[in-house]
């Protein structure tokens, strides 16, 4: 006899599967937030360099965004959630 | 004005001031409290919970940082109503309470820029075009805009 697969399960499964990491952090560009205060954000909710935090937040301005972290799903929610206190448009994108 | 206290002392000149301090909150809440919780909480997908906790406790923090502005700017204008002229005073902002008054002056900035979509400053090279609504509301948000500008630079760590 096969056993017969529950859907809930396999759904479960799949998204299991869907959330493994790595993922990363991305943090876009608005017209409001001012550069040195994004940089202090960076700072503050990564413990980054001075330097470091000044480059990502460059690039989020010239480039339009920056991935500024990688890792677990899990923790990438965590730092999302923090820039976003900070009014930063922040979001999740799986690492390729 | 910095105090030795590490906070910021805001000076009042003219009754305008006092008007100006008074729409920050007002100028936050432009489109609803839920509007800048919602509008963060759209950049995530279905499998977080958002919708459910962040978007809840963002809201909250926000309100918060309204509200610290309101009772700041009412607490100065109760000190002049005990016998001086409504062109003076001052409101104060102690140290603890500049990154609320901060994150209110970015919540008003960010729902003026979705209002009017003043783009980049820098850009912006004569306000002849404006309405004259939006002409205030560009003048305003240039005044959070400094202001902010002298908390980063004076208080915030």
């Amino acid at each position: 006899m096969v056993p017969v697969e529950s859907p809930i399960t396999k759904k479960k499964a799949k998204q299991s599967t869907e959330l493994d990491g790595p993922w990363t952090v991305v943090v876009f560009d608005d017209p409001v937030n001012l550069m040195e205060y994004v940089a202090k954000v960076f700072q503050k909710v990564f413990g980054y360099s001075r330097a470091k935090a000044e480059d990502l937040m460059m690039t989020v301005h010239k480039a339009g965004k920056a991935l500024v972290w990688t890792g677990s799903r899990e923790r990438a929610e965590l730092y999302v959630q923090q820039l976003q206190q900070y009014q930063l448009q922040a979001s999740l994108e799986k690492s390729k | 004005m910095p105090t030795l206290e590490g906070g910021l002392r805001i000076e009042i000149e003219t009754p305008t001031d006092w008007l100006v301090l008074e729409q920050i909150s007002d100028d936050a809440l432009d489109g609803g409290e839920d509007r800048l919780p919602q509008r963060l909480g759209a950049l995530m997908d279905e499998q977080s919970e958002w919708e459910e906790v962040v978007i809840p406790e963002l809201k909250a923090l926000f309100n918060g940082q309204i509200t610290c502005v309101v009772e700041g700017v009412q607490r100065g204008q109760a000190e002049v109503e005990l016998g001086e002229e409504a062109a003076s005073g001052e409101v104060r902002i102690p140290k603890a309470d500049a990154e609320s008054w901060y994150g209110a002056l970015n919540q008003a900035r960010l729902a003026l820029e979705s209002r009017y979509k003043f783009g980049p400053t820098e850009e912006i090279e004569s306000l002849d075009d404006f309405s004259e609504e939006k002409r205030s509301a560009f003048v305003r948000n240039q005044f959070y805009n400094a202001l902010q500008g002298v908390l980063l630079d004076y208080v915030l760590e």
